[in-house]
């Protein structure tokens, strides 16, 4: 038996089992295959390897009494342990003020595209060599020290609803994050590198170690950078999460539960007119691409940000009907501490489009401006207000008098209400951002932003 | 075969493959989850999980697999492909745990409500009254997920440890409104014990009281031009002085950070280039520790994930370094031993180092001893926003509820988002003085590693004083 045969046989148990005691069931069986290698001081650290077989259930009793369910499987008396577990704790709980609904209609849907690796297994085999060639070009571009992770695997989905919704998909994944360091703490640099094909990205993989090491090579000599008011260059890395956030954002949930500054911002202008943005469930090589939803939706794609104008919300079929308006195929399953998911509108990929600046276009200016190429640690004051604080890391440079200079030790501190309003160029380099601060997976270019507040330690 | 006779299975055919070490977790994890909005339930579910974690050492190389299924044929699989990867790892400064351990042990945490006795009626009643003293806010989202981990550690040295650990885990965003905006804070508990911890925390009455303070910040908070002028003098509650613990303190100390293994993730540490033992960091009013040890705690353990006996680790004594946080392989680089600070969140996740609670040590000030001797200033009794960069070097916290302090009294006066924006050592040299009011209920869910591994933990300390610092967020 196939893996996605099994895979269909244990939701299709699940829907018996469940058939005589709740309205409704959906279930989706999962196998995994993970590896990762992490590697510092230039050298593998630790391999690692996962392997995972789990049914997913949502458990619908009656009406908006729901309860949702994981475990891994190991044959039959598991899928029934689960349903049983699920209906025995569902019983007992109230109906949600969140459900209104599945998805009930029986869709086709379109393959995936680029998003399966039939050569995973060789790249597997050749994975460490590639890692030493990472860290061997970046040490070629002038690092002193390397360290990093590259993760990639595949998966095998079966779904199936009670309603009707049924199907299957398969994917490969794999992402880098390097970082390139000279002796000191302050110069370093760093690649990345995503998507879905590892065996045709061998290149792509070695030259984000050579683009660490020269960008640690360029930091060497950075000063303390000065507290003002100044441009900024988000390099897509940046770009990814800062302006990435807002589309997002665009999530109902996230409103109701005051995580978002959207809530009012249907139909207002929040970005200049050059700046477009959706949720592409479609988009070729995309980590989070998919055919179908939890519910058994299609995947399509979802204006978010069109022409600077908040167009719309993603949604799954609760939200669509709390919004009065339609799924958007975005149903998914988002884990909320240990021993609950939960069904929410979730995004998949965010696309920008892209802009038709090059690079070095956006470095041109006459205004004091600073170039960022990496951030992490995005902390907010108030979500609903949007005020925020980043901490560039990496390699950063003041652009002043038409010269660059290594600079470090600053915090963007802002708003991205006011930093997404503020954008005034969009590069052409758009790249899929993946890593530790980034776990939307987003397409996005380099954004300039004019007058942003960076502040630095007062001692 | 049962979880516990597939650990063994495990080292014994580890061993056969030529493993030089091999080390097995099983962990059974049973969890329920409840999720409310604005009084409103919104979602429920249970989510078992079960699995074995494998790490093996062949010629100095380390392998980590994981498999979910308790099946033989696929604990054999996974580990030989892990001692493939290992043996074909070729490191040139090879892996070494050091002197062998071999802990044998059964220790859990005494609940008298157990876990898994309460019924779903007695939590939905406590959320109940959780939800009753948020109603005057204008959005509450509350996350209740009691659990129980069942944990067994078998090693090929001999170590075998049984353990049980029930714990709870509250989790809150809450947003108070006026006509001036909104104020926001995230507040989390997560003791480990029975439901009685519950009770014993006051929780309705805890929450009941954040609840009041949040509406006065939306209320009452404006922002003063007089406190960015000059210098202040600043004295911070046990939250904020645990999460300065954490931040400025906890993560710069651990070695795999210091050594460079963290340098893509969560990044290295200022320590690097100071000396342990002899650098001053801090006034001498600074000692913090480190202590799994402490009963009901959110980072509470006897044995870490190495099988190593846990104990109180004094990370910064009266201001200069002390004491780094070590596991098996950096105790050895360090040439210290293990302090038992390796923990894994999951059966699927490799045992790193991690902090459990934080704190500063209590001075002999009262915190009215601290109040009257401030001219000017501010007191920050809670933060909201912060962060901290990859050397564990520059910080910045930003108030949720504080107060301006004149001529030795916390006024009325509420004061909107102070923010301490300076460095590890600005910020530990100008303490002059830590109240006995000691408190370490602060809890955390503290990221690290790659997967990330998000770890309860605990923080706290007495109030600290700090002389002359400027407030920042100025740009």
């Amino acid at each position: 038996m196939t893996s996605l045969e099994k895979l269909k046989e244990y939701t299709e148990l699940a829907i018996d089992f469940a058939s005589d005691k709740a309205e409704g069931l959906l279930a989706r069986a999962s196998i995994q295959t993970q590896s990762q290698i992490r590697f510092s001081n230039s050298s593998i650290d630790i391999n690692k390897r996962w392997e995972g077989l789990t049914l997913e259930i949502l458990l619908i009793i009656k009406g908006a009494q729901i309860g949702m369910g994981e475990r891994s499987i190991s044959g039959k008396k598991d899928v029934k342990a689960l349903v049983t577990d699920t209906l025995e704790f569902t019983e007992q709980l109230p109906e949600s003020m969140f459900f209104a609904g599945v998805e009930e209609s029986i869709n086709s849907y379109r393959e995936l595209k680029g998003c399966y690796d039939a050569k995973i297994d060789t790249f597997a085999e050749h994975a460490p060599e590639i890692v030493n060639a990472s860290i061997d070009a970046a040490l070629s571009e002038g690092a002193k020290r390397v360290a990093g992770a590259l993760r990639f695997g595949s998966e095998a989905t079966y779904f199936k609803s009670s309603y009707g919704p049924e199907s299957s998909v398969k994917s490969t994944n794999f992402d880098l994050n390097l970082r390139a360091f000279q002796e000191e703490l302050d110069y370093s640099g760093q690649g990345l590198e995503c998507g879905t094909i590892p065996s045709s990205s061998e290149e792509a993989l070695i030259a984000a170690g050579a683009k660490a090491g020269k960008l640690s090579k360029d930091a060497i000599g950075a000063k303390q950078g000065k507290p003002g008011t100044y441009d900024v260059i988000l390099t897509p890395t940046v770009a990814a999460d800062v302006i990435g956030y807002l589309p997002g954002a665009a999530n109902p949930f996230l409103v109701l539960i005051g995580m978002s500054p959207l809530a009012d911002k249907v139909g207002a202008q929040i970005g200049p007119d050059f700046v477009t943005a959706r949720d592409d469930p479609t988009m070729k090589g995309g980590l989070a691409s998919r055919r179908f939803d939890f519910e058994g939706s299609p995947a399509r794609k979802t204006d978010l940000i069109d022409r600077g104008v908040l167009k719309s919300f993603i949604h799954n079929t609760t939200s669509g009907v709390m919004y009065e308006t339609k799924t958007t195929g975005n149903s998914g399953v988002v884990e909320m501490g240990q021993g609950l998911k939960m069904l929410l509108p979730t995004p998949s990929n965010i696309v920008f489009e892209n802009g038709d600046h090059a690079p070095d276009e956006l470095l041109e200016t006459s205004r004091p401006t600073i170039y960022v190429t990496c951030n992490w640690y995005t902390r907010w004051q108030n979500y609903q207000t949007g005020d925020f604080s980043t901490i560039p890391r990496d390699a950063l440079f003041l652009i002043e008098k038409g010269k660059m200079k290594p600079i470090k030790n600053i915090r963007i501190s802002d708003n991205m209400l006011r930093m997404f309003e503020n954008i005034t160029v969009l590069g052409n380099d758009r790249k899929q951002i993946y890593w530790w601060e980034v776990n939307t997976p987003t397409f996005i270019s380099s954004v300039k932003v004019k007058d942003c507040r960076i502040t630095a330690a007062t001692q | 075969l049962d979880g516990k006779d597939l650990a063994e299975y495990c080292i014994e055919y580890g061993q056969k493959l030529g493993c030089d070490y091999v080390e097995a977790r099983f962990e059974h994890i049973v969890g329920r989850g409840f999720a409310y909005r604005n009084g409103a339930p919104i979602s429920g579910g249970v989510q078992p999980t079960r699995g074995i974690g494998v790490r093996i050492l062949v010629n100095g190389n380390m392998s980590f697999t994981s498999f979910d299924r308790i099946e033989k044929k696929l604990a054999e699989q996974a580990i030989s492909s892990a001692y493939k990867m290992a043996k074909n790892t070729r490191r040139k400064n090879p892996i070494d745990l050091g002197d062998e351990v071999s802990n044998k042990a059964k220790w859990e945490v005494k609940a008298k409500e157990k876990i898994a006795d309460v019924t779903n009626e007695t939590i939905m009643n406590t959320v109940s009254e959780m939800n009753e003293v948020m109603k005057d806010l204008a959005q509450y989202t509350l996350l209740v997920n009691p659990s129980e981990e069942n944990k067994y550690l078998v090693t090929s040295e001999g170590t075998e440890i049984s353990s049980y650990k029930p714990y709870i885990n509250v989790m809150m965003l809450l947003t108070a409104t006026s006509t001036g905006g909104s104020a926001q804070r995230m507040f989390e508990m997560n003791p480990v014990g029975g439901w009685e911890r519950i009770k014993d925390l006051n929780l309705i009455d805890v929450l009941n009281d954040e609840v009041e303070r949040l509406i006065k910040v939306a209320e009452q908070a404006k922002g003063y031009d007089e406190l960015l002028k000059k210098p202040i003098d600043m004295i911070v509650g046990q939250e904020v002085a645990g999460i300065i613990a954490h931040e400025n303190v906890g993560h710069p100390s651990e070695g795999d950070r210091i050594m460079g293994r963290e340098g893509a993730q969560a990044g290295e540490s200022f320590w690097r280039d100071l000396k342990i033992g002899e650098s001053q960091v801090g006034s001498d009013a600074v000692t913090v520790s480190e202590d799994p040890t402490l009963p009901h705690t959110g980072g509470f353990y006897e044995y870490d994930d190495e099988g190593v006996k846990a104990r109180k680790r004094v990370l910064i004594k009266n201001g200069v370094l002390n004491e780094p946080l070590l596991n098996r392989e950096y105790g050895t680089r360090f040439g210290k031993g293990s302090n038992g600070a390796a923990r894994a969140v999951a059966f699927n996740r490799e045992p790193i180092i991690r902090m459990a609670n934080t704190f500063f040590e209590p001075g002999d000030h009262s915190f009215e001893e601290l109040v009257e001797d401030v001219k000017f200033g501010v007191y920050m009794r809670s933060f909201m926003e912060w962060n901290i960069d990859d050397r564990r070097y520059q910080s910045k916290y930003t108030g949720s509820e504080a107060y301006m302090i004149k001529n030795g009294e916390v006024t009325d006066t509420v004061v909107k988002s102070p923010v301490m924006e300076l460095t590890s050592v600005g910020l530990l040299t100008a303490v002059d003085a830590i109240s006995n009011n000691f408190c370490i209920d602060f809890a955390a869910s503290c990221g690290k590693g790659d997967p990330l591994q998000a770890v309860p933990v605990y923080a706290g300390g007495g109030e600290i004083r700090f002389r002359n610092i400027r407030l920042g967020g100025v740009g």
